[in-house]
């Protein structure tokens, strides 16, 4: 069996995970949309397999969308902002608040992506107020990339 | 991952990409990416690993 096939056939989460999915988007205070998008890909490392990266990104934020009434997700070719593809951001009510996963989010990386909705979709953030306080000091923009890998 | 998403959804300021680093070799190689999570702000490699918030903080401001 080809491993595209694989994993198709294999669910998103098991079932203890998703009840646990369902409960926390059901506490969302705002809609969250998911906007993946899909081009040209580069060549990933050796060991990846025969895996379509783009339309198993687009499996994995459908089966998050049935997963609360206020997680919706769409698909976009080639959209302006995005250097790497597949890429899926998180958007609250659909604001593009530069929250983003650049590449497949499977195995651990689910995970973040559930985190991130859960996160975008409350009406305060979550960090501690002096957090907020030092953030407030930035006079300049501040891109932070976090490498990370599913395993 | 999440402390960084936390940062970007709170400041207007702050954007949070999360690489999947097997996906984008070339760039991960750039990063020197060996080890994950690997921070990287504004483009220059800060340190490896998951750290409390408050240290989290600290590092991307410093």
């Amino acid at each position: 069996m080809r491993n595209a096939d694989r994993l198709a056939d294999m669910p998103l989460l098991r079932p203890e995970e998703e009840t646990k999915v369902r409960e926390w988007f059901a506490e969302l205070e705002r809609p969250v949309e998911l906007l993946v998008a899909l081009g040209p890909e580069e060549t990933p490392r050796a060991g990846s397999g025969d895996v379509d990266f783009g339309s198993e990104t687009v499996r994995v934020c459908e089966g998050l969308a049935e997963l609360g009434d206020r997680v919706t997700f769409r698909v976009e070719d080639e959209p302006e902002g995005f250097p790497r593809f597949p890429a899926v951001s998180v958007r609250p009510e659909g604001r593009d608040v530069g929250v983003r996963y650049d590449g497949l989010p499977w195995g651990y990386e689910l995970g973040s992506l559930v985190g991130a909705v859960v996160e975008a979709g409350r009406s305060e953030p979550s960090l501690r107020p002096e957090s907020l306080e030092a953030l407030e000091t930035l006079e300049n923009e501040l891109a932070l990339d976090v490498f990370v890998t599913p395993t | 991952m999440l402390l960084a998403f936390r940062m970007a959804l709170a400041s207007e300021r702050v954007t949070a990409t999360a690489i999947e680093a097997n996906e984008f070799p070339v760039l991960a190689q750039e990063m020197e990416v060996w080890a994950v999570p690997r921070i990287v702000v504004d483009g220059e490699p800060r340190w490896d690993g998951a750290v409390p918030e408050a240290e989290f903080v600290r590092g991307i401001l410093a």
